[in-house]
């Protein structure tokens, strides 16, 4: 084609989109992306802000990933817990992440909480829904500790306490019971970890492990898998199979060391003129 | 319309089914049959309940693991048992296993057309002793085998059944065969695993595991003695036992 | 019984003042005018055999019909107005092979016997605005012959709905002379063979014709062949050797 280029507009590609609705009303389903059905959860106490998430990532009834990670760097002292499909968490992160550091490299200070709100809301708007994140962002700037919630459709809030994910619920209700203004750091720690428990316990889409982030003004601690309630059990036997278990049609062993001659010849002279 | 009529025709739809996860599974072996099921009982993403039997004792000699929706599955066995003692009363004696077998196939079949949603497992022993498994698909279709796993983690259970019983993609060492009933012990073990591994994988297996073992009139029990959490479930030691092994599976 | 005949003896469903429902007895009494029917057990199977009254040269014996199959484990032999056998035996065939189609196995014989007296009793039976479906007790009595997990048995059902178990029985016109006989000459550890020669014997004595192999029917359960009539060749054997 001759307006054929090299040129890649920025952004999504649409170009599959007409032949994937045409596929999806033969009967055609797209294919299932892996989500973090989750439980994630932050609160607010004296000195900063903790998050917590658990660790199971699933595709439908199926455990996809049983200890992956879901608190999500975005700079030293924010962080990103992310819950929906686990590539637009990972993406829009990593993506809002970078452009903290852009912005933290052009305007010489450390970014607040807020920005990373504005730019992940603006770009989750930009796109409708249709890019599956369900955030808790957190993190400690000039302006004190900081925790929101970001939906896919681009809202956010401020609250001392947040949850999300298929588990919120379950984890909202250990908030409401045990959060007060001004806890401890342990305190803190404790509550999120219950909280996350409660997900991982009684929400089928959360499990195996909690992980867990303190943030305060002068240090962020990743704690992960802070507690591991749900450790694999010993099998009853081992499952090693007899060599020439597998049956075989035919035999042929191919040679994979390539033996080669190198005939030295007279160096010649380096064209210098 | 004025006249209460609708200008387009409407469509009301309810859906009286629902899926209730959970996993049952089924062994034979040449004079014992074991029958086990978890006890997690969910709707979508909630727990209903961490203890919800699946697997049941129909007489002395046959047990019957139903998987699917649970309200039909409760009320199925309600009926199957109510069968069972009419047909005692009538015939004085207990329903063989392969008469509950064909039994429930008319049950199930009778509903052909508003099914009970739910799988059925039938284990015990026959009249011949032998240790016996059948498994049916909703509306009454049977089969007698050797081993059966059915609900929601039968796609990650059936294979690993299939080569761990039946040795399925596995050719026997040069000279010998790979045996057609597997003892007890290596029965008991493969069905543990297959549990626990469920659970590992599938967000619906879990809570507690309840394993039902039949063993044969006269058979020694000899191999249940170091097993943890058994209960004697059988009236009189004489004739067939039975036996419940329970277990706790991972919660999350 | 004539004696205390009332007007008692007019409903189907009406106990006399003295505990009696008298249609019933009457049709227990229909049997004594049947043909003779005889049944043995033994170890090895059940014997059915009956007399066949040949009334007139013209009339074809085979075409007698007085023991009848109900499966392939069952059969059974009647005496009395054997039209109204039709009726229970339908319904035996009918229990047999609902019972085969719901639990893939035999009937027992004591349950197919409960079965064709539960029907035998329900006569004067009908609901609210609808005809009865029978309105007077059946004028026969059978004897079921079968094989099941408990072994070869032989039932007696009359027209009460009453059933018992026997070892050897007869009924019908020539009954008392032939369980005389039979009580004298049954014994447990009988053969098959035995107890074929037994019916036949006993027949003979309280039949008025020569006995033959046209004017009798003999059948048998044996585990091995299950119910099975026999034919004119095998009958013909057994009366000679009589």
């Amino acid at each position: 084609m001759a307006t054929a280029s090299a040129y890649r507009s920025p952004g999504f590609d649409f170009s599959n989109e007409i032949r994937n609705n045409f596929l999806s009303e033969r009967g055609v389903p797209l294919p299932k992306a892996t989500s973090t059905g989750t439980t994630i959860v932050g609160c607010l106490f004296k000195d900063g802000i903790v998050l917590g998430a658990d660790t199971r990532a699933t595709e439908g009834p199926i455990v996809a990933d049983k200890n992956c990670e879901k608190i999500h760097f975005i700079t030293d002292s924010i962080r990103c817990c992310g819950a929906g499909t686990a590539a637009d968490t990972e993406f829009t992160t990593a993506m809002i992440s970078s452009n903290m550091e852009l912005h933290a490299l052009s305007t010489g200070r450390k970014p607040r909480v807020v920005t990373a709100m504005t730019m992940l809301k603006q770009y989750l708007f930009r796109h409708q829904g249709q890019v599956g994140a369900a955030l808790v962002l957190g993190g400690v700037d000039a302006t004190g500790p900081h925790l929101f919630t970001i939906h896919p459709h681009g809202s956010t809030d401020k609250l001392p306490y947040v949850t999300m994910g298929s588990g919120s619920l379950a984890a909202m209700a250990v908030f409401e019971a045990g959060w007060r203004p001004n806890m401890e750091r342990a305190e803190a720690l404790d509550l999120v970890t219950t909280a996350v428990s409660a997900g991982i316990f009684n929400d089928l889409g959360s499990g195996s492990n909690v992980d867990a982030c303190v943030i305060t003004a002068s240090h962020t601690e990743m704690l992960r898998n802070y507690v591991k309630p749900n450790e694999r059990v010993q099998k009853e036997r081992s499952y090693g199979f007899r060599r020439g278990t597998t049956a075989w049609k035919s035999e042929s062993i191919r040679q994979m060391v390539v033996e080669e001659d190198i005939t030295f010849i007279a160096p010649e002279a380096m064209d210098t003129s | 319309m004025p006249d209460g009529s609708y200008e387009r025709p409407q469509q009301r739809q309810f859906n009286p089914y629902s899926e209730n996860g959970g996993t049952i599974l089924a062994i034979a072996g040449a004079d014992f049959s074991v029958i086990a099921g978890d006890t997690r009982q969910s709707e979508g993403y909630s727990i209903q309940t961490r203890y919800a039997p699946k697997v049941f004792r129909l007489t002395e000699r046959a047990v019957l693991a139903v998987n699917g929706f649970a309200a039909d599955g409760n009320m199925f066995v309600k009926k199957v048992k109510q069968r069972l003692e009419w047909y005692r009363h009538a015939h004085a004696k207990d329903m063989p296993l392969r008469a509950i077998a064909r039994l429930i196939q008319t049950m199930l079949y009778a509903q052909r057309f508003f099914p009970y949603y739910v799988y059925n497992i039938l284990g015990g022993i026959e009249e011949d002793g032998t240790g016996a498994v059948y498994s049916f698909d909703p509306v009454g279709s049977y089969e007698r085998e050797a081993c059966r796993a059915a609900g929601a983690a039968q796609s990650l259970v059936q294979p690993f059944l299939d080569n761990q019983i039946y040795f399925k993609n596995q050719t026997p060492a040069p000279g010998t065969n790979h045996p057609t009933h597997l003892p007890l012990p290596d029965v008991l073990s493969i069905v543990i695993d297959s549990f626990t591994s469920a659970t590992e994988r599938h967000i619906e297996v879990g809570d507690g595991l309840e394993i039902y073992v039949v063993l044969a009139k006269g058979r020694s029990t000899q191999e249940l003695a170091s097993i943890g959490g058994l209960q004697e479930l059988s009236t009189r030691a004489e004739g067939d036992r039975m036996f419940v092994i329970r277990r706790d599976l991972k919660k999350d | 019984m004539f004696l205390t005949r009332s007007e008692y003896d007019r409903g189907v469903n009406t106990f006399s003042p003295e505990g009696r429902l008298f249609q019933v007895e009457y049709a227990i009494e229909a049997i004594k005018l049947g043909s003779t029917t005889v049944g043995v057990k033994t170890p090895e199977g059940v014997v059915l055999a009956v007399e066949k009254r040949v009334q007139s040269p013209l009339l074809e014996s085979s075409s007698i019909e007085k023991i009848m199959e109900i499966d392939g484990h069952l059969g059974c032999a009647m005496s009395g107005l054997t039209a109204d056998a039709r009726t229970m035996i339908d319904h035996a065939r009918v229990t047999s092979q609902n019972h085969a189609f719901t639990y893939d196995e035999r009937i027992k014989v004591e349950s197919v016997t409960q079965a064709v007296c539960d029907l035998a009793l329900r006569f004067g039976e009908s609901v609210h605005d609808e005809d009865a479906m029978m309105s007077r007790p059946f004028g026969v009595a059978l004897l079921i012959a079968g094989i099941d997990e408990l072994g070869p048995q032989l039932f007696h059902t009359d027209p009460s709905g009453t059933f018992v178990r026997y070892e050897a029985k007869a009924i019908g016109s020539g009954s008392e002379a032939a369980q005389t006989e039979l009580q004298d000459k049954w014994h447990s550890q009988m053969t098959l063979r035995e107890a074929q020669t037994l019916t036949l014997r006993v027949l003979k004595q309280v039949m008025e014709e020569k006995l033959d192999h046209h004017n009798v029917q003999l059948a048998q359960v044996t585990p091995q062949a299950g119910f099975e009539i026999l034919d004119e060749v095998r009958l013909k054997e057994i009366v000679d050797a009589m």
